[in-house]
């Protein structure tokens, strides 16, 4: 059975059941819009270098079962080195086990969604849904059969003092696995918060995880959102974050993606105030197949906001990378400074980078800039650290963790860095 | 301790060292003068083990090796040093830990143990001291920013802390402001020693008055044209190239 067929017979299954969950009206609407749009296929100029046609076909099952305990998740790489607030999905279910909570403000929630929509109804239907461009078959089709995920919620004037974890454990140890994760992180006036996406995956079989996060900061809040990508294995992982953002923001999103057979991520920020400060840093290290897609869209629609951008890529072996980032300077947003920038080292001849950056400007008082570089490492700094006696492998070392660190220096979080410094070691 | 016979190299088939040679023992200083574009650069670049230029003939023996035969780190660990004419800036490398790998490599080659990190911290400041190297310069990225002179003195600066066996300066005098020039003169005095030698690249007598050469060599169109011993400088101070040049051309 191929993927549509899989989530049209998994969505008639669902249909026939006696109890529908709450969100049934949602989920069909979605359904159809699936059923319209389909997955998107390379004919499709956003997915153009990007091919699905071969996950499709490989046979996936939805389930929340995992024979792995507490003990060996916590092995698979819970990044236990951060304090933080920790909250655990295996196969897109919850693990409430390896929960940890540690702010003492009663007003701050992290639950998930099926409970979210329970207890904090209000909020929940505020937002749930509002967000996302439906469209997308990808995002049509989470929103048709998600599975659960984390409902994230910072009331005005709260700050969160700790980190919080979200972990997604792929368990592929019985069968192929299908995960749909949603999120919905909700920042109130002048509130503030750290979310890390953790995701890591054991076992021999195939999955894919098709996650959807709608992530809104309002007035004068800030964020600090990271994505730690290392689901290793034959693991595909499609993400689409849609940010929105109001007036006085401050954002900084960092995302890491260091394992995964295949992967996609798609950022969207919407600023729909003024005086938005948007940050997006991302850091690849694709080696042997694995594929690495960062498709990046910045809507800059009020005056005076600041976006910087920089995605950097050191490809191995016979990896292949796509870049493509889209900033569009609305009608409306006099003053925008943005910049946008996507950098390759390819490490081998056989590595591959499609990198399309691309600028829209309908405003006429701004101050944009964007390029892409693809090359090989420098022979200039080469030679002359060699020419102090530094091996060619020790030079070439030192010059890739000076072009990793400038993205490894936008995480605020020590204990990541050194993480990150971790991987990098392991992946170089 | 450097003996070159007959090296010629070419670039992209272009002929620029024309059959050098050049004999170095321990101890000395020789100086290198000769108009631009005469093949200084190219000189110490191939003797450093840069791979542009094509050695198209000639031997160059170093310590009893083969140097020619050496990648560009064991021409290093053997004891060569260049400083560069134009040391390049490399971001994101610190001086502290390109300096430490680069001892530690050497000591690795030369089967000693890797420098405790205090010892090394402490025999940093002692060099720097020694070199007035300001703290700020080298808490930065390897010449990052840098000024042309605060980029040749770091050169210095990281000579005296690999302390080769032999030096090439490529005009490490250009770009520097009097004081500077006394100052990377006395840190290339201070190491002098009967174990040591020195091949000074320069445009201006005025080093050499800090710096007292044993021998100064003319180069001029890949070739040496005319040795002498430190009153050649003097001469050449005065009387420009153009004599030699008639001279070579006559000889043709
Ligand atoms: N990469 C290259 N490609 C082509 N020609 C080169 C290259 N490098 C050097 N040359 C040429 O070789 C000749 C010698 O250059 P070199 O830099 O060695 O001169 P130099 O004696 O050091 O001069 P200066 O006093 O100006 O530093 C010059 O004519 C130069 O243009
Ligand atoms: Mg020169």
């Amino acid at each position: 059975m191929n993927l549509v067929q899989q989530i049209e017979s998994e969505f008639k299954l669902y249909e026939h059941q006696a109890q529908k969950d709450d969100f049934f009206e949602y989920r069909k609407k979605a359904f159809q819009t699936f059923q319209k749009n389909g997955i998107p296929t390379i004919k499709n100029e956003e997915w153009k270098y990007t091919n699905l046609s071969k996950i499709s076909e490989i046979g996936f099952q939805t389930s929340c079962i995992s024979n792995l305990d507490a003990d060996a998740l916590v092995k698979a790489g819970i990044l236990n080195k951060i304090e933080s607030n920790k909250i655990v999905f295996v196969n897109g279910c919850l693990f409430p086990e390896l929960s940890v909570w540690l702010e003492d403000e009663p007003s701050i929630i992290c639950t998930n969604l099926a409970k979210a929509r329970k207890e904090h109804a209000a909020i929940f239907e505020t937002h749930f849904g509002k967000y996302l461009p439906q469209e997308e078959g990808l995002n049509a089709m989470n929103s048709a059969l998600m599975s659960d995920g984390a409902f994230i919620y910072v009331p005005a004037g709260k700050r969160m003092k700790y980190p919080l974890m979200l972990t997604n454990i792929t368990d592929a140890n019985e069968s192929n696995i299908l995960q749909q994760p949603r999120n919905l992180i909700v920042i109130e006036k002048s509130a503030a918060a750290t979310v890390i996406e953790n995701y890591i995956a054991v076992g021999d079989n195939s999955s894919f995880t098709n996650v959807v996060n709608e992530i809104f900061v309002d007035e004068n809040a800030s964020l600090e959102h990271y994505k730690v990508q290392r689901a290793k294995g034959d693991s595909y992982h499609n993400n689409y974050t849609q940010i929105v953002q109001n007036a006085n923001t401050n954002i900084n999103q960092v995302t890491l993606t260091l394992d995964g057979q295949w992967v996609r991520n798609n950022l969207h920020f919407n600023m729909n105030g003024e005086n938005c400060n948007s940050l997006l840093y991302g850091l690849y290290i694709p080696d042997g197949q694995q594929f690495v897609d960062n498709h990046s869209r910045v809507d800059h629609a009020k005056p005076n906001c600041f976006s910087d951008e920089k995605y950097k890529g050191i490809l191995k072996d016979k990896s292949v990378a796509v870049f493509n980032g889209k900033i569009m300077v609305h009608l409306d947003a006099q003053k925008t400074n943005a910049y946008q920038r996507n950098q390759n080292i390819l490490l081998s001849n056989d590595a591959t980078v499609n990198t399309k950056p691309q600028l829209e400007i309908f405003a006429d008082d701004v101050k944009c800039t964007h390029g892409a570089t693809i090359g090989q490492l420098d022979e200039e700094p080469m030679f002359y650290l060699r020419s102090r006696g530094i091996s060619e492998n020790e030079a070439r070392k030192l010059l890739l963790n000076a072009f990793a660190d400038d993205i490894a220096e936008k995480i605020k979080i020590p204990e990541l860095v050194q993480i990150l410094e971790e991987e990098i070691e392991r992946k170089l | 301790m450097l003996k070159i016979e007959n090296l010629k190299a070419s670039i992209e088939g272009k002929s620029i060292l024309n059959g050098i040679n050049l004999d170095i023992k321990p101890g000395e200083v020789h100086a290198i003068m000769g108009p631009n574009g005469a093949g200084k650069s190219t000189l110490s670049a191939v003797l450093a083990g840069r791979n542009d230029y094509e050695v198209t003939e000639g031997v160059v023996d170093f310590l009893g090796k083969d140097l020619l035969d050496m990648s560009p780190e064991d021409r290093a660990r053997e004891g060569l040093f260049l400083a560069f004419q134009y040391p390049i800036e490399i971001p994101g490398v610190s001086t502290t830990n390109f300096l430490k790998t680069a001892i530690n490599e050497k000591r690795k080659y030369l089967g000693l143990e890797p420098m405790e990190a205090t010892d090394f911290l402490k025999f940093m400041r002692s060099k720097m001291e020694e070199m007035e190297m300001d703290k700020s310069l080298t808490s930065r990225s390897l010449n990052e920013g840098f000024s042309g002179g605060e980029k040749k003195r770091n050169e210095v600066f990281q000579m005296a802390m690999l302390e080769p066996k032999l030096a090439i300066l490529d005009e490490t005098d250009s770009g520097l402001d009097i004081d500077a020039l006394r100052l990377v003169s006395a840190g290339v005095n201070k190491l002098r020693n009967p174990d040591r030698s020195f091949l000074v690249i320069t445009h201006y007598q005025r080093l050499l008055d800090y710096i007292v050469p044993d021998f100064v060599h003319v180069l001029y169109k890949g070739r040496i044209v005319k040795s002498g011993d430190a009153s050649l400088a003097k001469e050449l101070e005065v009387k420009g190239y153009d004599w030699i040049k008639q001279e070579v051309e006559a000889a043709v």
